[in-house]
């Protein structure tokens, strides 16, 4: 007994034939790049702009900056759509691959140079090559914003990672709250003393399950040390300097002396802003998103902000996060798009809209405003925007960011295990190497 | 003849908005992933045609094998936890009064909430810092120092993930069993009655085999749910300690997106997908001999 009309199984397998020629007719990206007009702080068109940023601590900023933006351009207003943050880099891809994009988007840094090589981002080197603002514009942004000496996009906001310390817990300890660790001996030293005192207070945090922490405020105590973490691309050499051991065995013994709660172990970044808020942790890596919410957490809690040291004296380094605007190929509106750039880095919104909610400014020179004055802590944490650097890779998330990925584990080991760390460097390095190289 | 063709034609257009659905909801997609997994695609550059290079990677990736074998074991510890408790419950619930009835509420109503939001909140709950369970068991004595429920140990963060799963959807698998059981002829309860079975006798010998068809669907659905397990573990442990609570489906996740390697993502997804085939096509198997 025949089930099934012939012509209907016919139509069925020409349908799937032919959603097989559809998938297989992808045509490759043109390169693009902006027109070099003259940019100004205000719209060149009218009609609204379309933007996408991800979801996140920094919404409250980037509400503004569009708020602001709006009151000076209401005939070309920035419609903002927020996209859950760990679903934005699959919905940029999925926009660029069916052509459904944005006028401008804000993205994680680190995701630059993976959409710059691509060429999915439009070149904005001519519009902005007399901008005097980009000079002083944060390092680590700009960074990634480079990709072969073409410039894709300006910050849009800026994370730093500096040393938190509780001003309460030094003054018990017998430490001086205003001579913070200026070198890793120095830390280690006085969180030896804040670990003393007993009743579940520890002298350090390090987050054990979570590589962007990690990479956040380990990697710094590294730059610092005169290393490097991560490999640019096929060939390069990844974790170069003796700093790589040096902060292992630093960190190795941190754990090991007990002066890192044992609950850190399971810290996936869930709970890890909330940890430095809690008093109990003496001195912590972290970022100054971290200023207010101690606040709001312990509003008794006297505290401080230093940059992250190294193992010399006097050396520091700090880790570049945020985002960028970029505009995305495709965009239909990208000279208005460049002018929203050029207003993001004015001198007027930088310390009216950054400055005065309190934000990190995203130029270094801007850093010095009566808003910081009035709030030295922003200040402080300010100035890791001189000393801060951003990891620069088409594999970013694959060789650092990933919770399966080689620096995790790298880390995990030398935490946790008594694996020789010349061993445990090797074998990092060597999964590094094998991830930079299938980029 | 004619009447035939029509009457063909009748059927078929009766057919064709399911015909149509499955053809773009299931038929596409996975044609369109086979064709993904033969090619090198970032999403944002082109594709290039690879062949097979990504299923011979895959065969050669071990942490795809270690991810595939944790699933398999999760699904093994979890599965029979979902049956038997939830039968369990079902015999305890099954006749309708009021306190069954609220009981089987309470227990059914961790179902309806978010598999992601529910991971989130047992994640809280399991905090060594801030977590409910270390402080309920400090303060009982059971425990002098906080356990690390999560991301350190494999062993302990399965139960405890498993935990968690079997709270959120044991109420699934209960209300199924209540309808089977409930569905048994009273008259052969009361056959049985008057042949003096006992009450163990009454639930192995009758209810049980008239409802084998019940738990034996729940059983597939629990398997299928358990080999797409992605959620509680992304959530909770992120594949840790050591990679060690990575599932399949993590890891396709991490490769497709994350790490904008899809055609290796649909490759290892194709693997996936026949070995879920293979699980299902073994229980339908099974279903129809208990039928039969």
């Amino acid at each position: 007994m025949r089930t099934h009309p012939r012509w209907a199984v016919q139509a069925v397998a020409a349908a799937l034939l032919f959603a097989v020629a559809a998938c297989g007719q992808q045509e490759p990206p043109p390169s693009t790049s902006s027109a070099a007009q003259p940019a100004t702080t205000s719209c060149a068109s009218k009609g609204g702009l379309t933007m996408w940023e991800r979801s996140g601590g920094n919404k409250e900023m980037v509400d503004m900056l569009v708020a602001a933006w709006n009151a000076k351009n209401p005939d070309c207003k920035v419609n903002l759509t927020y996209i859950p943050h760990t679903e934005m880099v699959g919905k940029i891809a999925q926009g660029v691959a069916s052509g459904d994009v944005p006028d401008l988007m804000g993205m994680d840094l680190i995701y630059a140079p993976q959409f710059e090589k691509a060429q999915q981002l439009v070149d904005i080197t001519a519009a902005t090559k007399d901008w005097a603002e980009l000079k002083t514009a944060s390092k680590g942004h700009m960074t990634v914003a480079t990709y072969q000496d073409h410039l894709f996009g300006v910050p849009l906001y800026a994370d730093v990672s500096a040393l938190f310390y509780n001003k309460d817990l030094f003054a018990k300890a017998g430490l001086d709250p205003e001579k913070p660790p200026t070198t890793l001996a120095e830390l280690r030293a006085d969180a030896d003393k804040i670990t003393a005192l007993g009743g579940g207070i520890k002298g350090y945090y390090l987050p054990g399950n979570c590589a962007g922490c990690n990479i956040f405020t380990v990697g710094p105590l590294m730059w610092a040390s005169g290393a490097t973490i991560e490999a640019k691309g096929p060939g390069d050499e990844p974790l170069v300097g003796d700093g790589v051991k040096q902060v292992l065995q630093f960190t190795r013994d941190m754990v090991k002396s007990g002066n890192v709660p044992e609950g850190a172990r399971t810290e996936n970044g869930e709970t890890f802003h909330l940890q430095f808020g809690s008093g109990k942790v003496g001195m912590m890596g972290t970022g100054n998103f971290n200023i207010t919410l101690a606040r709001e957490q312990n509003p008794g809690m006297k505290f401080g902000i230093t940059l992250l040291p190294g193992m010399a004296p006097n050396s520091s380094a700090s880790f570049i996060g945020g985002d960028l605007v970029v505009i995305p190929k495709g965009s239909k509106r990208v000279n208005d798009a460049v002018n929203f750039m050029k207003f993001l880095l004015s001198d007027q919104t930088q310390v009216e809209v950054y400055a005065k909610a309190l934000n990190l400014t995203t130029r270094s020179d801007m850093a010095d405003n009566k808003y910081f004055k009035a709030e030295p802590l922003v200040g402080d944490v300010a100035k890791a925007l001189t000393v801060g650097r951003t990891p620069y890779s088409t594999t970013f998330f694959e060789q650092i960011n990933s919770p399966q990925g080689p620096w995790l584990k790298m880390l995990q080991r030398a935490y946790y295990s008594d694996d020789d760390l010349d061993t445990v460097i090797a074998d990092a390095k060597k999964e590094m190497k094998a991830i930079a190289g299938r980029s | 003849m004619r009447h035939g063709s029509r009457g063909r034609l009748v059927g078929f257009a009766y057919l064709a908005p399911a015909l149509l659905f499955v053809l773009a909801f299931t038929a596409y997609p996975l044609v369109q992933m086979a064709w993904m997994s033969l090619h090198d695609w970032s999403l944002i550059t082109p594709p290039t045609f690879v062949g097979l290079a990504n299923y011979e990677r895959a065969f050669a990736d071990s942490q795809f094998w270690v991810s595939v074998r944790f699933t398999l074991l999760y699904t093994v510890l979890i599965t029979p936890c979902l049956i038997i408790g939830g039968y369990l419950l079902a015999l305890l619930t099954a006749r309708n009064t009021v306190l069954r009835r609220v009981t089987r509420t309470v227990v059914f109503v961790p179902v309806v909430i978010g598999l992601g939001v529910s991971s989130l909140l047992w994640y809280w709950l399991f905090s060594a810092d801030f977590g409910l369970v270390n402080r309920a068991l400090l303060d009982l004595g059971v425990i002098d120092k906080p356990v690390l429920w999560l991301g350190v140990d494999a062993g302990v963060s399965s139960v405890a993930i498993s935990a968690s799963v079997i709270w959120k959807v044991i109420g699934f698998g209960m209300i199924l069993f209540v309808a089977a059981i409930q569905a048994v002829p009273s008259e052969v309860i009361e056959a049985a009655l008057v042949d003096g079975v006992s009450h163990r006798q009454r639930i192995t010998r009758v209810i049980l085999p008239l409802t084998m068809r019940t738990v034996l669907l729940v059983t597939l659905l629990s398997v299928i749910g358990s080999l797409l397990a992605f959620d509680q573990f992304y959530i909770m442990t992120a594949g840790q300690p050591g990679n060690e609570t990575a599932t399949s489906v993590f890891y396709i996740y991490l490769n497709s997106f994350p790490y904008l390697k899809l055609g290796y993502g649909a490759a290892l997804s194709m693997i996936l997908a026949v070995t879920i085939l293979v699980f299902t096509v073994i229980q339908l198997f099974l279903t129809r001999r208990s039928h039969q």
